[in-house]
């Protein structure tokens, strides 16, 4: 099978790769592009490690195909950080053990963050379907759901809003 | 010391920040110039003997670099976790569906699935031997030829069990039944294979137990263990499928045969199919007590499937007698422990290790017996519940055992027990509530008699930073942070300022294996004691350096202290003044897990003595219709003996707890005629956020006083162990049908026995 171009822009930077038609874009983010923070838990669209924003929503990226993606706005757990400063999920995964492998840690970090770019205010229940489908095999999602919403909290003092609580 | 700064306090992992950056680099993540695609090809069959094994094609395709058959295994061809008898690659047959046949190494997956293609057998499908009781038949066709399929077959017994059981005023008899559960680690096994510059072989493996993989590769390649390194990466997950060897021993092979880096990572399909399961156990259990409630008897026979090889059956059937009797005070006890083997999965270690299975069995029955007397459970669980100086069945003295009660109480205390029948407990007409509880006990360490011991090399550089070197691999477990704690608190410095390399044979002693909830307690110790010197050397320089009397001194938060107040001197200062003065601060530890010998009976041999107990209780809600279970609230009340990591404690019990669910649920590797039928994410069914309460826990920590560093103690295994037969519990207390078989889906659950009221 003859490769194709795909020009997409992946963590703010436009970039330009050349893959076999039928690979994933999980397969070229990190065969192609060296993202390996990106995880294959199953190629099967199962498990979520491999969840990355596709303009501005949450995708397995086992279940989308590279030539998809032309034009598009990729991020990943590579592009969650901004000028060297951790998105303040990052920080609080790690504070609240909301990881033990980190593993599953990429897709459930950014399908959190596709959450919190749309509310910053999430219910419990909101943070469970929005890591409905995400695997995570360690934690038992307590401490996933505990630093959600610390970080919601913080990024809703940040912001200096009125009613936070 | 003083108070502690660093050990109880919660703390971000050190590596926290690359996991949550995506740096933390996992055995798929290594990229190496000229890296060769590793696969391996299965066998389609259960039982099939190999009448023609040609390589010649796929040999002589371009871009295939090697071709590995069992012909070409310079060395042994065997795993070798206790006993030789799973080849690497089979020779004439194959006993299950995931026995490998042949390796290859190609310039890329796809050449590598056209040189398994292209890989020519012949197979003669044999009747395979599926089910263990035909298996242990006298004649019955053997899975291992030469071998009788009883793999193991042993007895023990303590007191009088046929006299016990003829005195008593209520015998309970029940057979139960386990499932085949499957660690699903969230990382497949893999490794990288590379020939390093003196041409020894050098593998990252994602494993539990680094120096023995190192063995393990070196007795395949025919190779000193000198020449072969084995590094541990990032390991995404494990649960005690990563203790015995993989891909990590091929992934070495095909290096070797092609004197090129190789890759070999699992697929999800075929990491299910090949991996070790927990045991599927048949389980005859007759419990014999008073008319008062009080134990007198237990008798068990287990029966484990253990598949066609060895693996850790022995021990994994061993920690299941152990445990057989629960924390409880019982004289007469007779179990049996058969090990048969079949065509069918094989089987080994899998978190808890032969005690979920002996739990659910245990805390079932004792919820029957106290239906049978009319007693509450846990009036009759703390009538016989075990205490400090008990001694168990296995002659072991329970020297801290007052977590048993301590646990039960809290967490009965936590739900209101005494008040649940004001819950509603028919919500509607179709669903009905109940509560129920177990308790357990499972002993951290590797027991009595084996080899538990844990080195660490620890050494501070003149700016005061310090490297850990320590083989113990981490999987996610923690130990990493844990050893960290450890080393910053005795050295009185900032956990940023200990780095921890992870396990490299190369460069760490042998801990031995990350298993049996054993690193923080073995490794643990070893950082102390290497830290202590370390930290010895420094106070011993500054005394002369202060002129004040040596034990007024102490190290904390980076600096000397005298008498608790901070001095001018920092310990970047001392650790500069050792090294311009030729004092090393260097120090290697070598502990051993201490057992006392003032214990003449322990009869049950390989006896654990350090023991995590622990109660949970489940509220569940059963709709009668669906026979679905919804488990609405747990508690869990655990003893860590001294929490040294918090977040690591909390995170193995909700984790742990979450498992536990799954295993009661939902969780069943389906195999027909040796077949495993859903090896997917997708149909082995997995619990996801939503399948989680919010859990409710308490940690105890009343301190170990055996061998556990400042009194902590592995917790890791016992938060899957209690929650199975918890909700078994609290569906019997809801629907008033017992099961006796896991796990409980809504096929077993129907019919409701009174559900008829609700049809319409």
């Amino acid at each position: 099978m003859g490769e194709m171009n795909i020009e997409f822009n992946v963590n703010g930077k436009q970039v330009r790769v050349s893959a076999e038609p039928n690979k994933t874009l999980l397969y070229v983010l990190r065969g192609n592009l060296g993202l390996t923070g990106t995880k294959d838990g199953c190629s099967s669209g199962d498990c979520g490690a491999c969840v990355v924003m596709l303009d501005g929503r949450p995708v397995n990226s086992c279940m989308v195909l590279g030539p998809q993606v032309e034009g598009s706005s990729v991020v990943t757990i590579e592009g969650l950080a901004s000028n060297g400063e951790l998105h303040p999920l990052q920080r609080t995964f790690g504070e609240t053990w909301a990881f033990q492998c980190g593993f599953c840690t990429p897709g459930m970090l950014v399908s959190c963050y596709a959450l919190l770019e749309l509310n910053d205010h999430p219910s419990r229940e909101e943070i469970l379907t929005a890591i409905a489908g995400n695997f995570c095999r360690c934690t038992g999602y307590q401490a996933v759901i505990k630093a959600v919403e610390q970080a919601a909290a913080e990024l809703r003092a940040a912001k200096g809003g009125a009613g936070n609580d | 010391m003083t108070e502690s700064a660093i050990v109880g306090q919660w703390t971000a992992a050190p590596g926290a920040e690359e996991i949550v950056t995506g740096k933390a680099r996992y055995c798929p993540d290594i990229q190496l110039p000229g890296l060769l695609c590793g696969k391996l090809l299965y066998s389609p069959h259960a039982r099939a003997r190999i009448r023609k094994l040609d390589v010649r094609k796929a040999r002589n395709m371009p871009g295939v670099f090697a071709v590995i058959t069992h012909a070409d295994i310079p060395g042994e061809n065997s795993y070798l976790y206790a006993e030789p008898d799973q080849p690497l690659l089979v020779v004439d047959e194959v006993r299950f569906q995931g026995d490998a046949v042949a390796a290859v190494a190609a310039v890329d997956e796809r050449t590598a699935d056209a040189a398994l293609a292209a890989i020519e057998v012949e197979y003669q499908e044999l009747p395979g031997i599926f089910d263990p009781l035909e298996a242990m038949q006298p004649g019955a066709d053997q899975v291992v030829q030469g071998e009788d399929n009883v793999m193991m077959s042993q007895m023990y017994r303590a007191g009088d069990v046929e006299a016990a059981i003829a005195s008593a005023d209520v015998v309970i008899e029940n057979t139960y039944r386990t499932q085949w559960a499957e660690q699903a680690f969230l990382e497949m096994e893999g490794g990288v294979g590379l020939v390093d510059d003196e041409g020894g072989i050098t593998v990252y493996s994602s494993c539990q137990a680094p120096h023995r993989d190192r063995m393990q590769i070196a007795r395949a390649l025919a190779m000193p263990e000198s020449m072969v390194r084995v590094i541990t990466p990032y390991i995404g997950g494990a649960f005690g499928a990563k203790d015995e060897a993989h891909v990590q021993i091929h992934a070495g092979l095909l290096a070797h045969a092609a004197q090129r880096p190789v890759h070999l990572i699992r697929e999800r399909r075929e990491s299910m199919l090949t991996h070790v399961k927990r045991h599927p156990m048949i389980i005859d259990y007759t419990t014999a007590a008073t008319k008062e409630g009080k134990l007198l008897a237990v008798k068990a026979r287990v029966i484990a499937d253990a598949g066609p090889y060895t693996n850790s059956t022995h021990e994994v059937l061993n920690k299941c007698g152990e445990f057989i009797g629960g924390p409880y005070k019982v004289e007469n006890v007779e179990v049996e422990k058969i090990g048969v083997r079949t065509n069918n999965p094989i089987t080994g270690a899998f978190r808890g290790f032969g005690a979920p299975q002996a739990a659910f069995v245990y805390e079932s029955q004792m919820d029957d017996l106290a239906r049978k007397l009319g007693m509450d459970p846990l009036a009759i669980r703390l009538l016989n519940g075990v205490e400090t100086g008990t001694k168990m069945y296995t002659g072991v003295v329970i020297r801290e055992g007052t977590a048993m009660k301590a646990s039960l109480n809290k967490a009965a205390e936590m739900i209101e027990w005494e008040k649940r029948d004001q819950v509603e407990r028919r919500p509607a007409r179709h669903l009905r509530r109940g509560f129920g509880m177990a308790t357990i006990l499972k002993g951290s360490g590797l027991g009595r008699g084996l080899a538990d011991h844990a080195g660490v090399v620890l050494e501070m550089h003149r700016d005061g930073s310090v490297v850990l070197q320590s083989g113990a691999a981490d999987m996610g477990q923690g130990i990493v942070t844990v050893m960290a704690q450890l080393a910053a608190e005795r050295l009185g410095i900032g956990m940023s300022s200990v780095r921890v390399v992870r396990a490299d044979t190369a460069k760490s002693p042998d801990a031995g294996a990350s298993c049996a909830s054993r690193q923080a307690m073995v490794s643990g110790n070893a950082v102390l004691e290497a830290a202590d010197t370390i930290r010895d050397t420094l106070l011993t320089m500054a005394a002369g350096k202060t002129k004040i009397a040596r034990d007024r001194l102490d190290l904390k938060a980076g600096r000397l202290t005298v008498d608790g107040e901070p001095h001018e001197l920092t310990v970047k200062d001392l650790a500069l003044r050792a090294g311009i003065w030729g004092y090393p601060l260097h120090a290697e530890s070598l502990v051993h897990f201490e057992y006392p010998t003032d214990v003449p009976d322990v009869t049950y041999r390989f006896s654990q003595e350090v023991f995590q107990f622990c109660t949970q209780i489940a509220q569940v809600l059963v709709d009668c219709e669906t026979g679905q279970v919804t488990v609405e609230r747990l508690i869990a009340v655990h003893d860590a003996g001294k929490m040294i990591n918090p977040g690591g404690v909390y995170g193995q019990i909700e984790g742990g707890i979450a498992q536990g669910i799954g295993y009661a649920l939902t969780e069943e590797l389906i195999v027909k005629e040796g077949h495993t039928q859903n090896p997917s994410l997708e149909n082995y069914v997995i619990p996801m956020a939503f399948d989680i309460p919010e859990l409710e826990m308490e940690v105890l920590e009343i301190p170990e006083p055996l061998g556990a560093p400042l009194g902590a103690k592995g917790i890791a295994e016992s938060p899957i162990i209690p929650t199975a037969p918890a909700i078994r519990n609290a569906i019997y207390d809801a629907i008033d049908k017992p099961l006796y078989e896991l796990p409980m889906t809504a096929e077993r659950v129907l019919p409701v026995p009174d559900a008829g009221s609700i049809r319409h």
